[in-house]
């Protein structure tokens, strides 16, 4: 589903990825680990196509095309769901409206006619008990005076709702109490399927705990170190991070 | 706040300190405003002949123009013909060392507590003091021009270096510019003149003390400074007047040029006499300020603290001209009794990237008027300039008045302004807070108009924080009450 | 001034004066002839306002003078489908229409119980008239013009206590087959603690010929009256609008204006006053301008404390596409005696168009101590934030820039009482967005 080849990128003039090289499958769940500052956001900030991201080497294949000469929009269509670590709050813009809007877009993309509001408003219904999220969508700004919380759910409620085939979780259990991160878990448990795939990107285990990833990857200072299953997870909260940096300079003055 | 009353008589009452009167022997140019009076001092200056010529012109400018209209104040009426445009202190025009000046003269700046005499000076502060029309002396000269800076008065440079005077006066505020720039451009008596070589970060603060003595004459002064590529410099100027009931004028020109990553800072703690609580006399202060980022990465920083004259109308301006440049403006302006301001900055964003700040804080006191004015202006090839400004206005008692006139013009889509205005009363719980803890009023508004001002002070430079930071207690004692 | 010889419509204004005065006066009492005199005499010298003018400074107007004008109102017959253009559905409202300033009765007159309306020209006789007809001799250009020049309008009288069941849609329609310069007068009275809403909306064929409205509405609001007062400017660009309107408010009424300005009449310039002249005051003006091609949309507002204890609260939001200029001055005056004023103002703008322009002047002229006022004033483009964030849910970047307008706008848009207007405004948006830069 999604092949990506030596990818480097910067931003500002500044290095942060070094040559990820990383292959999803379809069903599959893969955990990105890492010290902050390691390049976990900027991975997902480059396959969604922040614009402040500059790649400058290497290659990014989803579904068989070339990733990185999308526009945003069109990675979304193509399948491709980005949540955010601060999802933003825009004054104004209803979220029904906003989901409205996103959803008629994708599916016209797919050559699909928009939902009918009857069978949008079921949908939504269907969707927002699915991930517990019950918070009143109506007449309200997209995540305007969202709690923290509430910001994270309705960016899975949002995943709920697009049915991408490809999920980023960017730091999605930062900030959530542990009730709300067994919803959001739970909520993400779901939807998975044979079909989809997701990328859990994250500091600690405790998220993996509840959505146990088929893959750990381990990425510091702007590459893949150690790949491994979830027990190099558990691994990791025993051990922290900084034998895996010692490893790494080990390996980098070896060279 | 029941001591209201009490803090404005205080203030209303608080004598200006600086009004002493220097008893000298003086050359003074009897008054009057025609081409000989331009050629006159142009000769006693021993000016080059494209100097004159340049001066006449400015005297041709100043004749098609008209006062302006626009400013928030009645201009009153100024009879130029009433001004003797040159007055010197009589003694030998140059001095050779400090020894020869006139022990008056130095008594004088002493008594202003400034660092004329080399070794009693504070440490990095290189001095040129105006006397009335007249650069009296230039401490740590020497010093200076081990690194090739030249700093000395205007009339020096003009005999010694008129390459670079030629090549920049009159480049960044033509004599054209306004009424009063064109006056100066035509009678302009002596000034400051700087230039910092590229790369060179000049080591020690240089400094500029005007003082008008003489009565019925008008101080026209002319600061020219240039800083080369990739050069630092930080000037300060500043300003005092005797007492005397009629009003004296002071129209100076400064022009900064500072080319590819130079940076210039430019002070000013102006404190010339406001007049007397009835609003009689005092210096109207009409001065044009501007500076250019001739190249990318420039920067010109303004910052002035104007607590005296009876009217201060003056809006130091940078003009943003290199990529990426960067202008600042700090202001604290004080007006109290009669006083008038009519001061701000203006911002012109030319190239791209180019950023300029803009913090304001009026106070208002007694029957004080004072005005912000701003132009923050972005021109089509500006792409992404950035403009923040913050303007705060605080009054201190009921007959005072504070007001904002920001105009921004903005003729590109990436541009970001943002203006901010508040305006209030000192803030009474704010005082009470302190009071319940043992502080008294006085004391209270004091430490609350030091908080207020302190985004501005902190932008000077230490020891001239410190004078300001007197100055506007002196200024203000009584609120203070 | 423009020096007169260069403007024709100037010189058609000073020549054509005697002809209309001699119309209009023969049932004019002598005052009013009096005043329409002096303010002849006022726009003689004055002229049309120019660039030097510092409240004209950034609304050049040359371009706009160099047509010719008719001053005399043409009979033409009644343009109901133009009329109908205007109205709002679902808009539970009584309606009423004007015909180049002259209310045409065949279009509707049921009236809200308590309000009592008459054309200007019959009004003229009333003592409600000489008391409130402004007659301020220092007028100059356009309002010293109109008063010289108006023909008719809308005298509206709001009873003592009246509580109108449903608000009321006043259509003006502007026709003509020449260029024409029309010159409308209103008077709105609203007594003491009367309520009552009014829904304005300015129409006119699309066409050829210039038409130029100057318009000049004098209202005031008795002790605890209120107002809401929304205006709807959605002329085509043949259209110059100027109009003046003075709100005089006594104690503790209350006055919302709410004014849209829509893409196309080329200039449109507002003056809106709110004095202050009683205390325990409370005023909001809230303004929305989108415009696009070379329209040139100018807001003056002046909201002036005179007494204590008044509150001033002006949101203003600007978006400005393809070639427009956008204009806003906001004045806030407080005088000595106003203290304890509470005065806010607020000017945001979007600037889409490279080349569009924005000349934004908030002023803050206070001469109270113990106040509390602030304006602030921003000139900005979209989020970048808030368009990835868009985008990354498959929103195309067109329709999320739509979407972010929108938003933008609903700041204003959101404080309309009336759904349906609300309504019929986003809709008005929505016909020019998506966005072209």
């Amino acid at each position: 589903m999604l092949i990506i080849k030596n990818l480097h990128a910067e931003v500002e003039e500044k290095q942060i990825l070094k040559g990820i090289n990383l292959e999803v499958k379809a069903g599959e769940v893969h955990a990105i680990m890492g010290p902050n500052g390691s390049g976990k956001s900027s991975l997902a900030s480059v396959l969604a196509g922040r614009e402040s991201y500059q790649v400058t080497q290497g290659e990014v294949k989803f579904h068989g095309k070339d990733l990185l000469d999308m526009s945003p929009e069109d990675r979304a269509r193509e399948g491709l769901f980005l949540a955010f670590q601060y999802p933003i709050e825009i004054p104004g813009v209803s979220n029904v409206n906003f989901l409205k809007t996103a959803l008629a877009e994708i599916r016209q993309y797919r050559g699909l006619p928009p939902l009918e509001a009857k069978e949008f408003l079921k949908l939504s219904r269907e969707k927002q008990k699915l991930v517990e999220f019950d918070a009143q969508l109506v007449n309200r700004s997209l995540n305007e005076g969202f709690s923290g919380g509430e910001k994270k759910r309705n960016e899975i409620f949002q995943l709920a709702m697009l049915e991408p085939s490809l999920a980023i979780l960017d730091e999605t259990d930062s900030g959530l109490d542990i009730d709300a991160l067994r919803i959001v878990s739970q909520g993400v448990n779901k939807l998975r399927s044979k079909d989809n795939a997701f990328i859990i990107i994250t500091h600690y285990q405790r998220l993996l705990e509840y959505i146990v990833p088929d893959f750990v990857h381990v990425l510091y200072n702007g590459r893949i170190v150690k790949s491994g299953t979830k027990d190099l997870a558990l691994e990791l909260e025993e051990k922290g991070y900084d034998w895996l940096k010692e490893e790494a300079r080990e390996k980098a003055e070896s060279i | 706040m029941g001591n209201d009353n009490e803090i404005i008589d205080n203030i209303a009452n608080k004598e200006y300190e600086f009004g002493f009167v220097t008893d000298i022997e003086m050359d003074i140019l009897p008054a009057g405003l025609n081409e000989d009076t331009i050629r006159y001092i142009s000769e006693k200056k021993k000016e080059p002949e494209w100097l004159l010529e340049w001066r006449l012109k400015g005297f041709q400018a100043f004749r098609k123009q008209k006062l302006p209209e626009w400013q928030n104040f009645t201009l009153p009426s100024i009879d130029f013909q009433k001004i003797s445009y040159y007055a010197a202190p009589r003694n030998k025009k140059k001095y050779n060392s400090l020894d020869e000046v006139d022990p008056e003269l130095l008594a004088t700046f002493e008594k202003l507590g400034i660092p004329l005499s080399e070794q009693k000076a504070l440490a990095g502060v290189a001095v040129d003091a105006v006397f009335d029309s007249i650069s009296v002396a230039t401490t740590y000269k020497e010093k200076l021009k081990e690194l090739g800076i030249i700093f000395c008065s205007f009339g020096e440079a003009v005999q010694e270096h008129p390459e670079l005077v030629k090549k920049y006066v009159g480049s960044v505020v033509p004599y054209s510019d306004n009424i009063f720039a064109a006056l100066n451009a035509a009678v302009f008596s002596d000034g400051s003149f700087v230039y910092i070589p590229k790369g060179v970060r000049c080591p020690m603060e240089l400094s500029t003390y005007f003082r008008i003595n003489t009565e019925n004459t008008g101080q026209f002064e002319r600061t020219l400074i240039i800083a080369d590529e990739g050069s630092y410099v930080s000037y300060l100027e500043g300003c005092t007047a005797p007492m005397r009931d009629e009003n004296q004028l002071h129209a100076a020109v400064v022009e900064l040029i500072a080319m590819g990553n130079a940076e210039i800072k430019y002070s000013t703690v102006q404190n010339w006499y406001p007049g007397d609580k009835d609003g009689k006399g005092g210096i109207y202060n009409f001065v044009t300020k501007r500076g250019i980022c001739k190249g990318d990465n420039a920067k010109i920083s303004w910052t002035q603290v104007e607590t005296g004259s009876a009217i201060t109308w003056k809006y130091p301006s940078v003009i943003l001209q290199g990529d990426n440049s960067t202008g600042e403006f700090y202001s604290v302006a004080v007006t109290r009794n009669k006083q008038i301001a009519d001061t701000g900055t203006k911002m012109h964003h030319i190239g791209r990237n180019t950023r300029s700040r803009i913090i304001s804080k009026g106070i208002s006191a007694g029957e004080g008027q004072n005005s912000y004015r701003g132009l923050v202006q972005i021109g089509p090839k500006a792409d992404e300039a950035r403009n923040f400004t913050q303007c705060d206005s605080l009054l201190i008692g009921d007959r005072c008045g504070a007001h904002t006139f920001p105009y921004i013009e903005s003729k590109n889509n990436s541009a970001t302004v943002e203006h901010e205005a508040t305006t209030s009363k000192i803030g009474e719980d704010q005082i009470f807070y302190l009071n319940a803890r043992g502080i008294d009023s006085e004391k209270a508004v004091a430490l609350i108009i030091n908080g207020y001002v302190r985004e501005v002070l902190n932008q000077l430079p230490m020891e001239f924080a410190v004078e300001a930071q007197k100055l506007l207690s002196i200024t203000l004692e009584g609120s203070v009450g | 001034m423009n020096s007169p010889s260069e403007v024709t419509l100037y010189d058609e204004v000073i020549n054509g004066f005697e002809k209309l005065a001699n119309q209009a006066s023969s049932d004019e009492t002598s005052d009013l002839r009096r005043i329409r005199k002096q303010a002849f005499e006022n726009f003689r010298q004055s002229g049309f306002p120019t660039i030097r003018n510092e409240d004209w400074k950034y609304t050049n107007l040359t371009r706009f003078l160099k047509d010719e004008y008719a001053l005399n109102v043409p009979n033409l017959p009644v343009p109901t489908r133009l009329i109908d253009t205007a109205r709002i559905a679902d808009f539970d409202c009584y309606t009423i229409a004007l015909v180049n300033g002259v209310w045409d009765k065949t279009l509707g007159s049921t009236l809200p119980q308590g309000v009592e309306l008459l054309p200007m020209a019959e009004a003229k006789q009333d003592p409600a008239f000489a008391e409130w007809f402004t007659q301020n001799h220092n007028d100059r250009f356009f309002t010293a013009l109109n008063t010289a020049l108006f023909a008719d309008g809308l005298f509206i009288r709001v009873k003592a206590a009246a509580l109108p069941d449903k608000p009321l849609h006043i259509i003006h329609a502007y026709t003509a087959g020449t260029n024409l310069m029309v010159q409308p007068r209103h008077i709105w009275l609203v007594n003491e603690r009367a309520e009552l809403s009014i829904v304005e909306s300015i129409v006119s064929e699309k066409g050829q010929t210039h038409i130029w409205v100057n318009s000049l509405t004098e209202i005031v609001m008795h002790r605890d009256a209120k107002l809401d007062h929304t205006t709807i400017q959605s002329a085509p660009a043949n259209v110059r609008l100027v109009n003046h309107t003075t709100v005089r408010q006594k104690k503790q009424s209350l006055y919302n204006n709410y004014t849209f300005t829509l893409p196309g009449a080329d200039l449109v310039r507002n003056d809106l006053q709110a004095r202050l002249e009683e205390d325990h005051t409370e005023t909001h003006l809230y303004g929305l301008y989108l415009a696009a091609d070379r329209q040139l949309v100018d807001n003056h507002t002046l909201v002036d404390h005179q007494k204590p204890n008044c509150f001033s609260n002006e949101l203003y939001k600007g978006v400005l596409l393809e070639q427009s200029t956008g204009v806003f001055n906001g004045k806030v005056y407080v005088h000595q005696d106003a203290q304890k004023t509470n005065a806010f103002q607020q000017n945001n703008n979007l600037v889409i168009g490279k080349k569009a322009t924005i000349d934004s002047k908030p002023e803050l002229e206070i001469y109270a101590d113990d106040v509390k006022c602030s304006h602030g004033s921003t000139v900005g483009q979209f989020s970048e934030e808030a368009l990835f964030y868009l985008r990354a849910r498959g929103i195309g970047e067109a329709a999320a820039k739509a979407l972010l307008i929108n938003a933008f706008a609903f700041d204003v848009t959101e404080k309309i009482k009336h759904a349906a207007v609300e309504t019929h405004i986003n809709r008005l948006i929505g016909q020019h967005i998506p966005v072209t830069q």
